[in-house]
């Protein structure tokens, strides 16, 4: 950092303590607000904006403009079935994970200690073990002698065994233990900036739990739930190795579909015209349900 | 001030010796091959076989990069795109070599190759403009000799046949669909010398028949392994490195040579390679020393390039070869020219049936 932003900071801190203003973005001058941004904005343009640019140039100019792979793309069903399949499979995962995860970040924003902690422990634990490790884990459990299958056939549950490994249901089981605490944790966080006199309050007023969870703690937790939705949504579109390990013929996705044109068929160009759709439909599905969420109630409420 | 000259001088003296020390080092830097390989067992067999003893002999070090095929096709691609080719060789299968892209990314070795034209232990194929032959392996039928009382399955119809030969069945879906068509072709009565151009949709349309059936459709090598393990199928199209490494664990596996392809594998100079006299070297070495080729097909159960290498094999090895009968009238080498100009679209029909 330069001198004169040291200088900057350094100044006007004692007199916005005197006024006990909250030292939010709207305190700094604009030229210190530009400066602060400025090594993520280079950052991104250079990490992002600029090869997310690479990747639309390549996939229109085949040398001169053209479309040809953008009307190949929409012209054959398997490419449209694919998106439309990935973007159900994410839809399932972030739905799964919120119905799983929300119960877990309210025991831990709970006020027992000890379970709290327990909770959290978990989730940080699953959250730091490799993607790669736990696929391989669910191989282990849901495979033909794996665990599971092993259990029922020694209680007499299943005699022929299940099969689960190389699902639909497998990719969606282990995509959501993987996808779990990036629903867990935003959620956590919100639940734990609502003060708990507010629940208190409901109570005193006459409303039972359900009501008082329902009408106060769910909608202050929704930027919560938004930020993990959008999270896990995000992530589970992109995802690679998990339904490719797991996953059987029936579980093709977007993700392996770019990686097949990439690195087998060298299609450098289709394969950018397939990643443009893919970042170009989330876009406008993050869009939406934004536009969902903010809607409903309690949402604009909350800072 | 006299001690301080003397601790000048010695500086100089060590800095010297520093600088010598690095300009040998930048030379023993330079002394050396890079080469991506796909790792594993593979590279260890590579290593022990042929870059030790050649290091021992030339005293040019061989660095290695692991990476899967796929991987190592599209960083090649890149590098050469890019102006900065930091390989020297790379593996490549037998039909992505005769692909234009190959030819993009790779050197012509037709002068290097030169050298090999007249060897009588070599197949006039070994060394072509597009890389060196380093070995072959076969995809093949192979079953659990337990799982069948009486006759075994031989051919790809017998595979195809549920009734007589009961049980799961495996099959690659990796995104190279063409052995799986060419098996259904072959199941489906085509003769050997009528398979390519493969007839895509008479193959699609057999694989429906067997589809119920299947009960594996493996990505990776471990997940076939793992899959004959836990009895997931009876009769499986997988590597013959994979089948022959379950047996060795003492599993009842045998296999089929009238059920098989053999595909050939590559080593490949780059373009702008930085060490490329040293490169070749190491490249005329592997064709040059039959027994660093037995040791390596000893170790990973593959055929070599050179006969003289199969003459050097143990017995036991050269029991699970396909016998030159064998090769003869079975043994399927795919047309590399039709599979690279149809991959696109085969991959295309592939991706559509099988989901």
């Amino acid at each position: 950092m330069t001198g004169q932003a040291k200088r900057e900071l350094a100044e006007p801190l004692p007199v916005r303590k005197e006024a006990c203003r909250v030292h939010s973005a709207r305190s700094f001058g604009p030229a210190l607000t530009v400066l602060l941004l400025a090594p993520l904005l280079v950052l991104l343009l250079l990490g992002f904006v600029y090869p997310i640019a690479y990747l639309v140039k390549l996939s229109l100019l085949v040398p001169q403009f053209d479309t040809a792979h953008y009307r190949r793309l929409f012209s054959d069903p398997l490419y449209i079935d694919v998106m439309v399949r990935t973007v159900k499979i994410a839809v399932a995962v972030m739905g799964l994970s919120f119905l799983l995860g929300y119960p877990i970040a309210l025991v831990m924003a709970g006020k027992r200690r000890r379970l709290s902690l327990l909770a959290g422990g978990c989730v940080l634990i699953a959250l730091w073990s490799p993607v790669l490790v736990r696929s391989y884990a669910f191989i282990v459990l849901l495979q033909r002698n794996g665990l599971i299958n092993t259990l029922l056939h020694q209680t007499g549950l299943s005699a022929t065994g299940l099969r689960m490994i190389y699902t639909e249901g497998a990719v969606i089981l282990a995509m959501t233990h993987i996808l779990l605490p990036f629903m867990i944790l935003p959620i956590f966080v919100a639940l734990r900036a609502i003060p708990h006199h507010y629940g208190q309050a409901a109570r005193n007023l006459g409303a039972g739990p359900v009501a008082a969870f329902l009408r106060i703690t769910l909608p202050l937790s929704l930027p919560g739930v938004f930020a993990g939705c959008v999270i896990c949504f995000i992530l589970a579109l992109g995802f690679y190795i998990t339904p490719a390990l797991v996953g059987g013929p029936g579980s093709l996705m977007a993700a392996t579909l770019i990686g097949q044109q990439v690195t087998v068929l060298l299609d450098w160009p289709f394969a950018a015209a397939l990643a443009t759709v893919l970042l170009l439909s989330t876009l406008l599905l993050v869009l939406m349900f934004r536009k969902v969420l903010a809607t409903s109630r309690g949402f604009d409420h909350v800072h | 001030m006299r001690t301080g000259t003397k601790y000048r001088r010695r500086v100089v003296s060590n800095l010297a010796a520093c600088l010598l020390l690095g300009v040998t080092g930048g030379a023993a830097l330079a002394n050396e091959v890079v080469v991506a390989t796909t790792g594993g067992a593979y590279e260890k067999a590579l290593r022990e076989a042929w870059f030790d003893p050649f290091t021992r002999q030339t005293g040019i070090r061989i660095v290695t990069v692991a990476g899967s095929n796929s991987q190592m096709r599209s960083k090649a691609a890149a590098m050469v795109a890019a102006d900065n080719v930091t390989w020297d060789l790379f593996m490549q299968g037998e039909i992505q070599a005769s692909s234009d892209q190959h030819r993009q990314v790779a050197q012509d070795l037709s002068d290097f190759c030169r050298q090999f034209a007249g060897r009588a232990d070599l197949p006039g194929d070994t060394c072509t403009p597009a890389g060196v032959r380093l070995l072959s392996n076969a995809t093949l039928l192979s079953f659990r000799s337990d799982a069948f009382k009486g006759a075994t399955p031989e051919t790809w119809a017998d595979m195809w046949d549920t009734q007589r030969f009961p049980g799961g069945r495996a099959f690659p879906n990796f995104d190279d669909p063409w052995r799986v068509m060419a098996a259904a072709l072959l199941a489906d009565g085509v003769p050997r010398s009528a398979l390519f151009p493969l007839d895509i949709d008479r193959a699609l349309a057999k694989l429906d028949q067997i589809r119920p059936a299947v009960s594996l459709w493996w990505k990776t090598g471990d997940q076939s392994v793992q899959g004959m393990r836990n009895g997931d199928y009876s009769i499986g199209q997988i590597w013959l490195s994979r089948a022959q490494a379950l047996k060795n664990e003492g599993l009842p596996v045998a296999w089929s040579y009238k059920a098989s392809f053999l595909v050939s594998d590559r080593i490949a100079l780059l373009k702008q390679a930085p060490n490329r006299e040293n490169a070749l070297k190491l490249a005329a070495f592997w064709l040059n020393s039959p027994e660093a080729q037995a040791k390596v097909c000893e170790a990973l159960s593959c055929t070599p390039p050179s006969a003289a290498a199969i003459a050097l094999m143990s017995p036991q090895a050269r029991a699970t070869m396909p016998s030159s009968d064998d090769v003869k009238t079975y043994l399927v080498v795919p047309d590399s020219q039709w599979i690279n100009a149809h991959a696109a679209r085969m991959l295309e029909r592939w991706n559509a049936w099988i989901r």
